[in-house]
């Protein structure tokens, strides 16, 4: 993460990864076909593969593969949590998490796709809705360039109102530490997923977060609120990892429960790793989403 | 356990010091930012291995030293009691007058004295003397303790404080209770084997109302070394207003007067709109509203419409203090007045005596005079009379009847017109030879040598009607052969010869005129002075006609007087309400509570009411200065019991510990040096 332009940052990442593409979970009418099915009365007759009919005499109709674009939404956690880390404590959580959406924005840009951002912290900051032009690339570079100033994390109340502001369905990648309570998570993720969005959460934590490797009794205070706490952290550290791994399980299982994929990642972790991990995802959960169609429409 | 300098105590803070600075020290001073504190507990502060204080023990004795080090310089000390000294104490006589008058019945003033007793009562010490006696216008003890001893002696007296259940219904003379205690406690002395009394004291506990009796106190030489302590309870008094009935002075004099009541309204009081209520035996209330200021009377008289409808209490409504707002009426039932006229003359004669007799007399609602006139020579029987005038000789077998019935206490005025009634005068005075001259005189005579003292003519003593020489006598008589002793000389004439006389033969009275009233005798019956000396001599009859049923409580009533001293059979006197029980007596009654009360006897009965005494409806507090005015030696009225306690504090030993703590002190200095020398000896560096 030595270079400092973030533009330059997302390039460097994306280079190598050209080549593959992802498909939309729509299903259309394009050049690509997938598969046939029986014809039933009521399908239009359009479709029906006629050199099949008369081969065979049976009526099969043609399915394609919708090759339009896909609409990707990031949505970036500016909230004061994301600042742990700099200096001797490796690289800043906000800084790997803006890195990570810029480089991805860098990529599907380049696929064509239509790229849109929000970033929020316990409100809806700003919201750019995904588009495929020249500048908006340039656009969402810049937004994610300017220092968050946010306060403490609403996930919820900032997830409900990007849920009425994002209309078409299309990916929704959610860029956050997720370090809030997670009482009504679960219901507001389910606003995205149920409106037929393909959600993504990635999860960027700080190693410290992970292992609570402190030394020294310190007084620790919270970033969010402010808050302080004289601690001993080597007689916090276990309440600290029981508590920690608790709230990630129930994290997990939210996301499990909604078919949400989340990928939990520390700033330790290199981007390009995490990149290719994200994109090797795509595909194949595309695949199910079809597989999941298709067994619809035969029935 | 107190200190003689107790600000020293401050320099015990020291010893937070040190321990304040090690819990400074132990502060972490490091600040880590950190992105949620929501995994996070609150732990104990961590410790400092380095700093955690390893010589427990020393720190304590370095402690304890200082500690006693603050604690001897503040110079702690105990107060004990010194049991040799109490006993040497100075004896004190408190004597407590608690007021039981009726103006204690407002409010919780009766709790109020009841505490202020208590007190009062926790002033005294082993030894001391005390009474309680309660006043209203007599004083009772209560209690008498002659040497206090303490819990068992203030027993004894909470019984006899708790059986005066509540105020009496009397008035309040805290005069004549302060002379009677006064006296008493002056005339009492010490036992020759006791131990003098060092302070006598009255502590009188009332709300001193304006209506207490005072006048006792007045010229009375208040005896030295008794000291007075004024408790006032009730001082925001808001006023009261009371009632009141207005007695004439001459009730035989007024015809026609309806009653009339007082009405007054406090200085203080705080509505001048008060309601004059009549309840009625019928068990009717009638109602008006009289206007009365604040600090004003008003005199009412009892309306036309309710005088007949036997009105038998009057209330009034609308004043704070509810004691004093009954009052209980028995309306006065007109008497006859029998005057028995023994003579020759007709009715309308204006030349003779009874026709001057007959119009000399007035009626009232009170008194029905009779006037009746019968012959001397009349052979009936003598008929009941109040009053017989004889204007002519009168015949035997009538005349030994009059005789008798004036011997046995009948009033008999006789007018000598005739020689011929010479025999009946010698009769009546129980003399021989009494003659009846005329005094042939060509000038007319008038009185001199008047005996104003005599109760006949007591009503002329005045000198504005003690002038006789506009009364001219044309014709008199002169008696002879009187005898010397049992007749008195009213006036005579000034020729001499007596012209009034007085006898008392028997119980009765008999009045000689040796002149007549008709004109042609003298001028007296067109005179001013005909008709009062003609009520002058019945007064006693119209006393006893006219007397009042109206009393206070705790006048001693005469009841055998409403009979005319019938009282051979008993009377009972029997109180108005229920669950009151009927009372024999004998004479005299004294009612306990106010009421309407009958006294029945063998073939009368008679109602007479029972009020509270007026001036209890006076109840603004009495100025202090009066009190200082009547020369009493004022303790402060305001003396609280912790001043009287002073003395007792002086008698208790005060014992001071420092010694023993500065003893201690040094100990723990020499344990610390022993045990820090151990220490240093020791590897470990001490830490405290």
């Amino acid at each position: 993460m030595e270079i400092r332009s973030l533009s330059l940052r997302a390039r460097a990442v994306v280079e190598g990864f050209m080549s593959g593409l992802h498909r939309s979970p729509r299903t259309g009418f394009s050049t690509e076909f997938t598969e046939y099915r029986q014809y039933s009365p009521g399908d239009d007759v359009r479709f029906l593969d006629w050199k099949v009919m008369a081969r065979t005499d049976r009526e099969f109709i043609k399915k394609f593969e919708d090759e339009t674009n896909l609409r990707c939404t990031f949505m970036v956690d500016f909230s004061k949590s994301m600042e742990f880390g700099g200096d001797d404590a490796g690289v800043k959580k906000s800084d790997y998490g803006r890195t990570f959406a810029a480089s991805l924005a860098w990529f599907l840009t380049q696929q064509r796709d239509a790229v849109g951002l929000a970033t929020f912290d316990r409100d809806v900051r700003e919201f750019i809705p995904p588009r495929y032009r020249q500048d908006q690339l340039k656009t969402i570079l810049g937004r994610l360039e300017t220092q968050p100033a946010g306060n403490a994390t609403d996930l919820c109340q900032a997830l409900e109102k990007l849920a009425s502001l994002v209309g078409k369905r299309g990916m929704i990648v959610l860029v956050s530490d997720f370090l809030s309570p997670l009482d009504e998570m679960e219901r507001c993720l389910s606003l995205f997923t149920a409106a037929g969005h393909d959600v993504r959460a990635v999860q960027v934590l700080h190693p410290r977060e992970v292992d609570f490797s402190f030394e020294d009794a310190a007084i620790f205070e919270d970033m969010e609120s402010g808050q302080n706490l004289i601690l001993d952290p080597g007689m916090a550290r276990e309440s600290y990892q029981q508590k920690y791994n608790a709230h990630n399980a129930a994290l997990d299982a939210i996301f499990s429960a909604q078919g949400i994929p989340g990928f939990r990642v520390t700033t330790a972790e290199p981007l390009e790793r995490v990149l290719q991990r994200f994109l090797e995802e795509r595909p194949a959960r595309a695949v199910v989403r079809q597989r999941r169609s298709n067994a619809r429409n035969a029935a | 356990m107190s200190f003689l300098t107790p600000l020293y105590l401050l320099g015990a803070l020291g010893l937070a010091i040190p321990i304040i600075l090690h819990l400074l020290h132990d502060r972490p001073k490091n600040k880590q930012a950190f992105g949620s504190l929501m995994f996070l507990d609150k732990t104990k502060p961590p410790v400092d291995r380095k700093r955690r204080p390893t010589h427990l023990l020393l720190l304590l004795l370095r402690c304890l030293a200082l500690l006693l080090l603050a604690f001897v310089f503040a110079r702690p000390f105990v107060t004990v009691d010194d049991p040799a000294a109490a006993a040497r104490r100075d004896r004190q006589w408190i004597t407590v007058l608690l007021d039981r008058s009726a103006s204690m019945q407002r409010g919780d003033l009766w709790a109020q004295a009841k505490a202020k007793t208590q007190t009062a009562i926790g002033q005294l010490g082993p030894g001391d003397r005390f009474s309680l006696i309660a006043y209203d216008n007599s004083t009772d003890s209560l209690a008498e303790v002659k040497s206090w001893l303490g819990s068992a002696s203030e027993t004894e007296v909470n019984a006899q404080l708790e059986r005066l259940a509540k105020p009496g219904f009397g008035g309040s003379n805290l005069g004549q209770a302060l002379v009677f205690v006064g006296e008493a406690m002056q005339e009492t002395e010490s036992e020759p084997d006791e131990q003098p009394f060092a302070r006598r004291e009255i502590i009188v506990i009332s709300d001193l109302q304006k209506g207490s009796h005072l006048g006792d106190v007045q010229g009375y030489e208040w005896p030295t070394g008794i000291w007075v302590s004024l408790k006032q309870i009730g001082e925001d008094d808001q006023g009261n207003a009371g009632i009141e009935q207005v007695f004439s002075r001459v009730p035989w004099a007024t015809a026609e007067a309806a009653p009339s009541f007082r009405i007054s309204n406090s200085a203080n009081g705080i509505g001048d709109e008060l309601e004059f209520l009549a309840h009625t035996t019928a068990g009717e209330t009638l109602s008006q509203k009289v206007h009365v200021p604040p600090g004003r009377s008003r005199v009412v008289e009892l309306p036309g419409e309710w005088a007949g409808k036997s009105v038998e209490r009057l209330a009034i409504r609308g004043d704070t203090a509810e004691f004093d707002n009954q009052f209980h009426f028995a309306q006065n039932r007109q008497q006859a007045v029998r005057i028995v006229y023994i003579g020759e003359d007709k009715p309308n004669d204006a030349e003779g005596s009874l026709f001057y007799l007959a119009s000399a007399f007035q009626q009232s609602n009170t008194l029905d005079f009779q006037v009746e006139a019968i012959s001397g020579k009349s052979t009936d029987a003598l008929p009941e009379a109040d009053l017989f005038v004889i204007g002519d000789a009168v015949d035997n077998p009538l005349a030994q009847a009059l005789g008798q019935t004036i011997e046995s206490g009948a009033t008999a005025l006789m007018v000598v017109q005739s020689p011929g009634q010479a025999a009946n005068l010698g009769q009546w005075l129980g003399a021989d030879g009494v003659v009846i001259r005329d005094i042939a005189s060509s000038d007319y005579a008038l009185l001199q040598s008047l005996k104003l003292d005599d109760p006949v003519l007591a009503v002329f003593r005045d000198a504005r009607f003690s002038d006789f020489t506009n009364l001219h006598f044309w014709k008199h008589r002169e008696l002879q052969n009187l005898p010397d002793e049992g007749i008195d000389v009213l006036a005579r004439f000034d020729s001499g010869p007596p012209a009034w006389l007085a006898a008392r033969p028997g119980d009765g009275r008999l009045l000689v005129m040796t002149s007549g009233w008709t004109p042609a005798d003298s001028q007296l019956a067109l005179s001013t002075k005909f008709i009062p000396l003609l009520y002058s001599i019945l007064q006693p009859v119209l006393e006893q006609k006219t007397q009042s049923r109206q009393f206070i409580v705790g006048n001693r009533i005469d009841v055998a007087r409403f009979g005319n001293g019938q009282a051979a059979a008993g009377i009972t006197v029997i109180p108005s309400g229920d669950g009151m029980e009927a009372v024999s007596v004998d004479t005299f009654f004294t009612p306990p509570t106010p009421g309407l009360y009958t006294a029945k006897g063998a073939g009368w009965s008679e109602t007479f009411a029972v009020n509270l005494p007026a001036a209890e409806s006076r109840t603004e507090p009495i100025v202090m200065e009066q009190f200082q005015k009547l020369g009493l030696p004022m303790s402060a009225p305001t003396a609280t019991p912790a001043v009287a306690g002073a003395p007792k504090k002086a008698e208790a030993l005060r014992r001071e510990y420092w010694q023993w703590a500065l003893a201690a002190m040094l100990l723990f200095v020499t344990l610390e040096t022993v045990l820090a020398a151990k220490g240093s000896r020791a590897t470990e560096p001490v830490m405290t």
